[in-house]
């Protein structure tokens, strides 16, 4: 009567396949596809928050050009949200938190999509702000459109990853192993 | 029978707790790892954050006061109680809005000596055509030419007459110099220097300068040596004209 947290071979199928089922199967072509979606999106968000750090202002600013949120909370959020990005991108990128962070991913994004619609319905002028920089740009309704649909991209990536949380590569595995197995003997008798 | 049956249930049993416990075991090993994670997780946050808030210092616009600039046309009494300097590009829609929303009551103020009003314009949005750049130019040759008066009237025309940054084509220079005759300068005068384009060097310096100031976007607008900030730009306006009127 041993606790293994490595099955031994022969009577751990049950089992195995009861704690996978848990988190997702990890064979088949979707913890690859999963993989892809954590780099791409997880890319993403550290980029676009890096590309802010040095630029706290332009940050501030990019958000105040939204002209939605009272300029009490503006500069609180333009300093938080590339903090939030940068963690929320190295989660992605090391597999960790998987789940969670998507769903955060998901709900940012959604967000985003929203502000940006909104500024384009009020015709108002302005760089997204999203990798930095502010302030109106040459073709807003352009960039506008492309903006929504890169987004929604992201989007869909993330509300993969919350549906199929196990990816290749992850250190949630690793961090958080499958139920380990107790060897039912009285499957032998 | 009985006996391998009870040994059966015993071994079941045990089985049984041993799994209970493991998973016990686990689900505190999973919690502590979640708590380390979102530990690291804050620490990382927050330290952005710190380092973000304190580079963001508010004093980082570190312009000089109304009538100390050397790229700007000033009016109103130097010994006026309060200070303004407003950065500006002449292409920039919100500089428009923010124009219009306080022209007529900004002058009143300066005229009755409440405030001395720098206008410091420069060249922003240079991406998105050189309009930014002629039209810059083109003021500091009434500027230099014509004095404040009439710099401050073209200045006012500018804006009047402002183009959409979606336009296909913008003013051209002649249309620049006709507003500048428009607002009082001698067409002899100043045709050579608009229709050149000759400032065009000192508008580099003026945007520079701007930009070491710490400005970052416009308008950008410092009452009494502090940033004001505003939800939009009338909220920054009535800042402005509830505080100098």
């Amino acid at each position: 009567m041993t606790v293994l947290h490595s099955p031994a071979p022969g009577h751990d199928e049950r089992s195995r396949r009861g704690a996978r089922a848990l988190l997702g199967r990890l064979d088949g072509p979707a913890p690859w596809i999963g993989l892809g979606a954590r780099l791409v999106v997880g890319g993403v968000w550290v980029v676009a928050a890096l590309l802010k750090l040095p630029d706290p202002q332009g940050s501030v600013q990019a958000v105040r050009n939204y002209q939605v949120l009272p300029e009490s909370v503006v500069p609180m959020l333009g300093h938080l949200l590339p903090a939030v990005e940068l963690a929320l991108g190295l989660l992605l990128l090391l597999g960790l938190l998987t789940r969670q962070a998507a769903v955060v991913s998901a709900v940012l994004l959604a967000v985003f999509v929203v502000a940006i619609a909104q500024v384009w319905a009020r015709g108002i002028n302005t760089n997204c702000g999203c990798f930095g920089g502010e302030g109106p740009v040459a073709h807003p309704q352009l960039a506008y459109f492309t903006e929504i649909l890169r987004d929604l991209g992201l989007l869909a990536l993330s509300v993969w990853l919350v549906v199929r949380p196990r990816t290749r590569l992850a250190l949630d595995p690793v961090l958080f192993p499958a139920t380990a197995v107790v060897p039912d003997e009285s499957e032998e008798g | 029978m009985a006996k391998k049956q009870n040994t059966s249930n015993e071994r079941a049993a045990r089985a049984a707790a041993a799994l209970a416990a493991q998973q016990k075991a686990e689900k505190r090993r999973n919690l502590i790892t979640v708590v380390s994670v979102v530990a690291v997780l804050v620490l990382v946050i927050g330290g952005v954050y710190v380092y973000l808030t304190n580079l963001d210092d508010p004093a980082d616009v570190a312009a000089a006061g109304a009538g100390e600039g050397t790229y700007g046309v000033t009016i109103g009494d130097d010994d006026a109680p309060h200070s303004l300097v407003i950065y500006e590009d002449f292409l920039c829609p919100y500089c428009g809005e923010f124009e219009s929303a306080t022209r007529t009551k900004l002058e009143k103020a300066a005229n009755a000596g409440n405030v001395q009003i720098e206008y410091r314009p420069f060249n922003l949005l240079s991406s998105i055509s050189d309009y930014s750049e002629r039209s810059a130019s083109a003021f500091f040759v009434v500027l230099d030419k014509e004095g404040p008066t009439v710099a401050k009237k073209f200045h006012d025309i500018l804006y009047e007459n402002q183009p959409s940054e979606d336009s296909e084509t913008f003013p051209d220079n002649q249309q620049l110099l006709d507003w500048a005759v428009e607002a009082g300068a001698d067409e002899d005068t100043v045709s050579d220097g608009i229709l050149n384009e000759s400032k065009k060097a000192f508008v580099a310096k003026a945007t520079t300068a701007a930009t070491d100031a710490g400005v970052q976007g416009t308008p950008t607008v410092i009452l009494d040596g502090e940033q004001v900030s505003g939800s939009s730009v009338d909220d920054i306006a009535q800042t402005v004209i509830d505080t100098v009127s």
